[in-house]
């Protein structure tokens, strides 16, 4: 199985050279990179749920606008939740 | 490139009697296009602002240079999500157990880092092998609450 975080690194090394068609600045590489060395220093990792801790419920929408309720979910499985951001 | 490799393991997760769920932020008409483009084999679920990311303790608002930096980008988060502020949850990816508790985490500030598929995979046989009854004790016809 390919790694995923090896095309990642591969992406963001294209992405910070300034390449196209991102052409970024090494400014604006200096702020993204401080943005994450703040996020870092905030210790929001250390306040995100851990191991041992209860989940929190969720009836959310499908991408077909059908509702999906984490405890119907659960009863079937455990479930693997991925948090992502999105296209940014 | 995170929500295709997941994709991978998608299949070995449903033989282990589990499932993947993605949440993020993004409105329905996103997840709609998205879910259709990769043509993915499992939800993406929309937390609409946040909430639920939020009770999992994974969201930061963009500090003002950042928020700048992304509209001189031409992204528009606030359309995205349906909010004027410019918050996003970190990446995390959970292993929840039928008793709702949380067996395996991995979260990560640095946006360009994220779970490796493979880990989560590993982790998630590493527990079932731990439960001498995976699931299957809890009644499937019991009058839960239709939440409609």
């Amino acid at each position: 199985m390919s790694n995923l975080n090896n095309r990642l690194e591969e992406f963001k090394k294209t992405f910070e050279s300034g390449a196209p068609p991102y052409n970024v600045t090494p400014e604006v590489v200096a702020k993204m990179h401080r943005a994450t060395d703040e996020l870092k220093a905030s210790g929001i990792e250390d306040r995100a749920l851990k191991i041992g801790d209860h989940a929190p419920e969720f009836v959310l929408f499908n991408q077909d606008h059908v509702e999906v309720a984490s405890k119907d979910l659960l009863r079937k499985g455990p479930i693997v939740v991925s948090v992502f951001r999105g296209h940014w | 490139m995170e929500l295709e490799a997941l994709k991978e393991i998608d299949s070995e997760v449903r033989a282990l009697g589990a499932q993947i769920v993605v949440l993020t932020p993004e409105l329905e008409r996103y997840t709609r296009a998205l879910h259709k483009k990769l043509n993915l084999p499992f939800d993406i679920l929309t937390d609409l602002h946040l909430k639920t990311a939020e009770q999992f303790g994974l969201v930061f608002t963009f500090p003002d240079y950042l928020r700048e930096l992304y509209k001189s980008f031409g992204s528009t988060l606030d359309r995205f999500h349906d909010e004027s502020e410019y918050r996003l949850p970190i990446p995390a990816r959970y292993i929840v157990d039928s008793n709702s508790l949380i067996r395996a985490a991995d979260v990560n500030a640095d946006y360009t880092i994220r779970p490796e598929p493979s880990e989560t995979l590993r982790r998630l046989k590493e527990i079932l092998r731990t439960e001498t009854s995976p699931h299957g004790e809890q009644k499937n016809s019991n009058g839960e609450d239709d939440r409609t």
